[in-house]
């Protein structure tokens, strides 16, 4: 059972932290330059 | 309790503005990027007196405030934005004793915003060796600043250089050059709409296009009563400024500083004469790139087979030491393999880097970019994108942070673009067992291998898949970007091995921090996949299986039978689920479900393949031979025909030499340009066509 939590909680960690990484993004600055030169 | 200044080090590239910064910061240093972009920020603190500590920001090298690039842009943000964190109390800028001309134009910027400033200038060792005098009284005087001699090989100066920052309020603030006299009327007016304001940061905010705080370029360039100017017109005053200052510089220069003509040139130019030769140049570079290839390639297998074997271990260790279960197979497949699968790629980085930061260090990859810059524009690409595109044949992702080393931004993504199409190792194994089936094993004129043939023409395709796509995406990509093509050619040093191996672990970190926990979290998505499946199916493996083999004589006993219910799980699993899904869209390219289950689980690496196949076919994955005696007997199951003919595999080779099937490159890409909008284009473009070329190939060969 315990194994299953652990499972549980290591593969919602792994799903989390790509929803994380892919929907939730930093703000950045936008005043680099002109046009998209990196800044995200 | 002491007090601590924020001190800012600027300077032209190739000054050795951050050997100096390691100089001054030793192992207190820490590497990150700015947010949002993908620059690296390089900060650290050192003790300049009992009661005061620096905490010392190294800028990105830039040559001006007139910014063009990404680099350059961040160092004018930081100056002009009084309300930053890390705006400095005072700017170090720091130039080499042989460019005193060119680096003195950054000075005179910098000196004009009215921040205190010193000059720091490196190299100072050189100067006896190149016959250079200086004044450095009269210097300090026109510059109306304090000047250190440093010299961050010898590691001298940097006393004085401290005492300096010590001192740093009793600087004076006052421009050294005024270059308002350019256009007189329209500076005063712009200094009585702004009296509060620094005039030349005011200039500097109405040429860029970027805002700061409460000053807004548009509401200063539109205040009432300020003359209106065209971008042309701003171009122009812009020319005039850098004359202005260059005739200040050259004035200054010409009453101190003095230099024996003979004693500046000698092995230099005789180096140079054969390193940018339009033959032996070539030869040279052509030299060093299979020596890079070699190490990347050969050397660096032998710790990774180590890597491999060490964590081949300890999966097998974990799942005989720890209580069995569900989260024990979790760790000793998904996570052991995971972490192992980004610890691998260690070696291959650090040997790449190191001889990169050489070839930086040594001022030959100047003459590199010089060499090779005209014929690689012509694609949209920099001089400096051969070592990533040469460096991609062992691995794409050194390969992608290698380009780091380009400026401009456009270069740089066009670069990260195209050098997944470049044939890495991790296609080899796909590539040597799919030849082996489907091309003759003869040969041409009884020498040349039609194998060996047909794997350099693959790698032949991957290298001009690349090069064509970047033509493409010169023309296509609308990446805003100014760029004044500055080609400079520093001396020849030896390297200062501190610097190559803070760069050799600084990058090597970046990947492990950066890329790794993507690469972790999809291994163990893809060991769920392929882990669990419909209870009735994948739930009763055993007793499926052993129903199917029932009328089986002799009945399959131990490991084959073991391996037998191993593939009907994987063919139960979601991932084989997925697979069968697929077969749909992979028929047409000549193959079936199970190799559809190949190409997905290959997508954390493409060597998985083969593994994979072998999980299907019931063998053990390290007996190619037998692997291939599988493959060359298997049929399709909707034409019965065999599954592996010329026309399948060279369908699939030609999948495999398109297709983004790479999530370490995926990750690496993501963050190397700090959005999913290019890994995202990558994998459907790529992918894309593949797909085309696999099902053209396939349907014309099949005719």
């Amino acid at each position: 059972m315990i194994q299953e939590i652990l499972v549980g909680v290591t593969v919602l960690a792994a799903v989390g932290y790509l929803v994380k990484k892919f929907f939730f993004k930093k703000n950045s600055s936008n005043s680099c330059g002109s046009g998209s030169c990196g800044c995200g | 309790m002491g007090k601590q200044i924020n001190v800012a080090l600027v300077g032209n590239p190739n000054t050795g503005k951050t050997s100096v910064f390691n100089q001054l910061t030793g192992l207190t240093q820490k590497i990150g990027n700015y947010p949002g972009i993908t620059v690296e920020k390089k900060e650290g603190v050192t003790k300049i007196s009992r009661i005061l500590t620096a905490h010392i920001l190294d800028l990105p090298g830039t040559y001006s405030l007139n910014a063009s690039s990404l680099d350059e842009n961040i160092v004018i943000e930081l100056l002009l934005n009084k309300n930053h964190k890390d705006y400095p109390d005072v700017v170090v800028v720091v130039s080499d004793i042989e460019n005193l001309k060119r680096n003195l134009l950054l000075f005179t910027q910098i000196k004009d915003l009215g921040i205190p400033t010193i000059l720091a200038i490196n190299m100072a060792d050189r100067m006896e060796r190149k016959g250079i005098e200086l004044d450095i009284p009269q210097m300090e005087e026109q510059l109306k600043t304090k000047i250190a001699l440093v010299s961050a090989r010898k590691k001298t100066g940097f006393d004085e250089l401290k005492k300096h920052i010590k001192n740093y309020s009793l600087l004076p603030t006052t421009p050294c050059c005024n270059v308002s006299s350019i256009d007189k009327s329209y500076f005063d007016k712009l200094q009585q709409t702004y009296p509060e304001q620094e005039r030349y940061k005011l200039w500097l905010l109405i040429t860029h296009d970027a805002n700061f705080g409460e000053l807004d370029r548009k509401t200063i360039a539109s205040r009432n009563g300020l003359p209106q100017k065209t971008k042309d017109e701003i171009k122009k005053l812009q020319h005039k400024e850098v004359v202005a200052r260059y005739q200040f510089i050259n004035g200054m220069l010409k009453a101190c500083f003095k230099q024996d003509l003979n004693l500046a040139k000698g092995m230099r130019a005789q180096l140079d004469k054969v390193l940018t030769h339009p033959v032996w140049g070539y030869l040279v570079f052509f030299v060093i790139l299979l020596l890079i290839f070699q190490a990347i390639y050969d050397w660096s297998t032998i710790p990774m087979d180590w890597i491999d074997e060490g964590f081949a271990y300890l999966g097998q260790w974990v799942k005989l030491n720890l209580p069995a279960g569900m989260f024990t197979n979790l760790l000793a497949e998904g996570v052991v393999p995971g972490i192992g699968g980004i610890v691998i790629f260690i070696p291959q980085i650090a040997m790449l880097f190191l001889f990169i930061s050489i070839l930086e260090e040594t001022g030959y990859m100047s003459r590199v970019v010089f060499l090779m810059d005209k014929s690689m524009r012509k694609f949209g690409l920099s001089g400096k994108s051969v070592i990533p595109l040469v460096s991609g044949t062992a691995c794409a992702i050194p390969a992608v942070m290698a380009a780091r080393n380009i400026e401009n931004w456009k270069e740089r993504l066009i670069t990260i673009l195209v050098v997944p199409f470049t044939t890495c190792s991790a296609r080899l194994p796909v590539y040597l067992i799919i030849i082996s089936l489907v091309i003759p094993d003869e040969h041409l004129l009884g020498i040349i291998s039609y194998q060996a043939l047909a794997l350099m023409a693959m790698y032949i395709i991957g290298f001009g898949a690349a090069i064509a796509a970047a033509w493409i995406a010169n023309k296509s990509l609308r990446v805003g970007t100014r760029s004044s093509f500055v080609i400079e050619m520093p001396d020849y040093k030896l390297p200062i091995f501190k610097n190559v191996g803070l760069t050799v672990v600084d990058k090597t970190k970046a990947f492990v921090v950066g890329a790794g926990k993507i690469i972790l979290s999809i291994s163990i998505i893809l060991w769920v996949l392929a882990s669990f499946g419909p209870s009735d199916t994948f739930g009763n493996a055993r007793k499926n299986v052993q129903a199917e083999m029932a009328s089986t004589d002799p009945m399959p006993q131990g490991v084959d039978m073991e391996q037998r219910i191993a593939s009907y799980k994987l063919k139960h699993s979601y991932m084989g689920i997925m697979g069968r899904g697929i077969e749909p869209a992979v028929t047409p390219l000549g193959y079936d479900w199970k190799i559809g289950i190949a190409l997905i689980s290959s997508f954390a690496a493409r060597e998985v393949f083969v593994g994979t196949l072998a999980t299907i076919y019931s063998v053990g994955s390290d007996n190619q031979i037998t692997i291939k005696e599988r493959l060359a007997g298997e049929k399709n199951t909707a034409t019965g025909k065999p599954l592996f003919t010329l026309a399948s595999g060279i369908s699939l080779l030609l999948f495999y030499a398109f297709a983004m099937q790479c999530m370490s490159t995926l990750a690496i890409v993501k963050r190397e340009t700090n959005s999913w909008k290019w890994p995202l284009l990558q994998l459907f473009l790529m992918t894309g066509f593949a797909y085309l070329t696999a099902l053209i190939a396939y349907q014309l060969l099949n005719l």
